[in-house]
């Protein structure tokens, strides 16, 4: 029992959790405006995408890959539904045109690394400047507007009677699905599995190309939809759309725990480091920090939550080590 | 398994922890925009002040003439600094003015649209909304506030060569690019000009080069001009990049005197060739866009003005001002900067 409690202490989620508690009480007493209505849901709407791109981007690293196309391939899915508001398509049309080429940009990350096992980072990084100069090659410098009303109440309005936007519906459910996936399923243990020692994995019979190809397909929907979101969160589709969120993105899946070495990392990080970042965002905003410092803030979060979470690790395992009972240190990996 | 179910149910009543403070402070900020909403200023007001970016040294001219402005009645401002030019990147901050309940917004759009659903709910909570410098989609706003007529950019540069040259001569222009927009219109009213109007009947438009935006392909163009026109008085180069390469290109070459310079850009960048009484530069003072913008949204918080056109108001230090089509403010004519007024113009 007292095992266990002493465990629990040592996981990541509650330092995150206990990170989260201590980030929102001190902004709601600190900075003026944090707890008013209109900035929760205001802050909520615009950290909705990066947080929803953030989901699949931690299977990805737990598999030991990464996506930092992510933002350029909602970007270029935008500009897809764009085009199909332009030809005068309904509002299904235009969604559904829109994730299949959100599908077909994670196919083609997908291929690259999976299949024919070039490095993600570099093919995903060429996938990025690719995507986004598709989207100027295909939309000019010319935005689209206005767009349907769905898609302008789906990144402005708040849920009625709620303080919460519709822009984070898809998050929540989304992190639900994916909380069962990994957690729950024999596809989320397969994904660990892959992530713990893609040779061990290989040979006991996972289809471990297939997965790994999937991930980004499943990458590519979501920040689809993520580009959606963020289209009517602009009022317009541009070419720009979605430009620069995946410091964002990734910073929140290493922020959660999710190790570069993968085989580690849980959903629950996922959202509580969201809501961190989300509030770190909103504080530093309502304080008038320039959007400079602001990025200075998010990376430096980044560069100390690798450096946490790498040094915990060595810190455990050298315990480890110094302790030959298993069965002591075994509850907390 | 029994952990992550512990640590989602602490999160996610940590979330509604979140939610309920929200709640509870509702009534609060709702009293304080119906306070505002509606209600006319009297008195100093507190302004939010949207650049395209933080840095940028004209937003930054901008920013130091609205405060001189606002610290005469002791009024707020407060300076925003995205670090993308893009409408997105714009839009927490509109949201940050918001929940600080400004008076007014004065914003130079990075585009037309992201702003304008966040701009929409800031005119929901009473707050009063003005573009500068570039603006938004109209109905997001109240008046905009423009620097220069580009129709009158044109003008200026080719009066100006006229001037340094004599009225008579070959002359060749050095744009930026060839789809630049703002550049084309300007070169097709000087073209306009020379054809119809008989005080230039004694120039002759040689040929128009691109110099790309770039200062070492602007300075190469410059000189091959020169060489290639013999008979060449003057080059118009109406670019913020171009001017002061091309001037420092035929300064070395020995060239600048022998050929007048006249075109558009910071008046900082060119004031030492300006002195020489070699190049002549148009441009506004920008300076006077802030003292504009403050005055504006100060009496338009104070509900004295309206975005009516034909609506006139009075400016401290600057005059009468008339507000044209689509709640439109003209700053004044760009003016040809010489040896003469070039310490009027600190950018």
């Amino acid at each position: 029992m007292l095992d266990a409690l002493v465990s629990k202490f040592k996981t990541w989620e509650f330092v995150l959790l206990v990170l989260v508690v201590s980030m929102l009480l001190a902004a709601s007493a600190l900075v003026p405006g944090f707890t008013r209505p209109f900035s929760i849901s205001t802050g909520i709407a615009t950290f909705a995408p990066a947080a929803l791109m953030a989901l699949p981007l931690a299977l990805l690293v737990i598999v030991r890959d990464i996506d930092i196309s992510v933002a350029s391939i909602a970007g270029l899915s935008s500009v897809a539904a764009g085009l199909a508001i332009q030809a005068g398509q309904p509002v299904w049309a235009v969604v559904t045109f829109a994730l299949v080429t959100g599908l077909l940009c994670g196919a083609v990350n997908g291929f690259f690394v999976a299949v024919l096992g070039l490095p993600a980072l570099l093919v995903t990084l060429g996938t990025l400047a690719l995507f986004r100069g598709l989207c100027y090659v295909l939309l000019g410098g010319t935005p689209i507007s206005p767009l349907p009303d769905f898609f302008t109440a789906l990144g402005t309005d708040n849920i009625p009677g709620f303080v919460v936007p519709w822009a984070i519906v898809p998050f929540v459910v989304l992190a639900v699905v994916f909380g069962v996936v990994l957690h729950r399923s024999t596809v989320g243990r397969r994904i660990y599995a892959i992530g713990g020692n893609p040779e061990t994995a290989r040979y006991s019979g996972i289809h471990v190309a297939r997965i790994r190809f999937l991930l980004f397909v499943v990458s590519g929907v979501v920040s689809a939809l993520a580009g959606m979101i963020n289209m009517g969160i602009t009022s317009q589709v541009a070419p720009d759309g979605a430009l620069g969120l995946e410091l964002d993105v990734i910073t929140v899946v290493f922020l959660a725990g999710v190790s570069v070495l993968g085989g580690k990392g849980r959903i629950t990080g996922v959202v509580l480091a969201s809501i961190l970042i989300l509030a770190l965002r909103k504080s530093l905003q309502l304080l008038n920090v320039s959007g400079y410092t602001q990025g200075i803030a998010v990376g430096g979060v980044l560069i100390a939550s690798l450096l946490v979470t790498n040094l915990s690790r060595q810190f455990f395992e050298s315990r480890r080590e110094r302790r030959p009972d298993p069965s002591v240190d075994a509850v907390h990996v | 398994m029994k952990k992550s179910v512990t640590t989602v149910a602490i999160g996610a009543a940590a979330l509604m922890a979140f939610q309920l403070s929200g709640c509870a402070s509702s009534s609060d900020s709702n009293s304080a925009s119906d306070s505002d909403s509606g209600n006319c200023v009297s008195g100093p007001i507190k302004i939010g002040l949207i650049p395209k970016l933080g840095t940028d040294p004209y937003m930054v001219t901008v920013k130091n003439a609205v405060e001189a402005a606002a610290a005469k009645d002791g009024s707020t401002v407060i300076y925003t600094s995205p670090s993308d030019a893009t409408g997105a990147a714009q839009i927490p901050f509109v949201n940050q003015l918001i929940s600080q309940g400004v008076n007014v917004i004065a914003i130079s759009g990075s585009d037309l649209n992201s702003t304008s659903a966040a701009l929409a709910k800031a005119k929901q909570a009473g707050i009063k909304v003005i573009s500068w410098d570039s603006d938004v989609a109209p109905e997001s706003r109240g008046f905009f506030l423009n620097q220069a007529d580009t129709a009158l950019i044109g003008d200026q540069m080719l009066t100006s060569l006229y001037n340094m040259i004599g009225g008579e001569g070959e002359f060749a222009i050095l744009s930026s690019t060839q789809t630049a927009v703002n550049q084309n219109a300007w070169i097709a009213s000087i073209k306009d000009k020379l054809a119809k109007d008989p005080k230039y009947a004694k120039m002759k438009l040689v040929t128009v080069a691109y110099g790309e935006e770039k200062a070492d392909v602007n300075a190469q163009k410059a000189q091959e001009l020169v060489q290639a026109y013999p008979q060449l008085k003057g080059i118009i180069v109406p670019a913020g990049i171009g001017l002061p390469a091309a001037a420092e290109a035929l300064s070395q070459s020995g060239d600048l005197g022998r050929i007048k310079l006249s075109g558009l850009g910071p008046v900082t960048l060119v004031n030492q060739y300006i002195k020489t009484g070699n190049v002549q530069d148009v441009w506004w003072n920008v300076q006077n866009l802030g003292t504009l913008t403050f005055a504006t949204a100060q009496q338009y918080a104070q509900c004295k003005i309206e975005p009516k056109q034909g609506t006139s108001y009075d400016v401290d230090g600057l005059g009468k001002f008339t507000v044209g089509e689509n709640g439109t403010v003209l700053l004044g004519q760009p003016t040809i900067v010489t040896p003469e007024n070039e310490k009027d113009f600190p950018f």
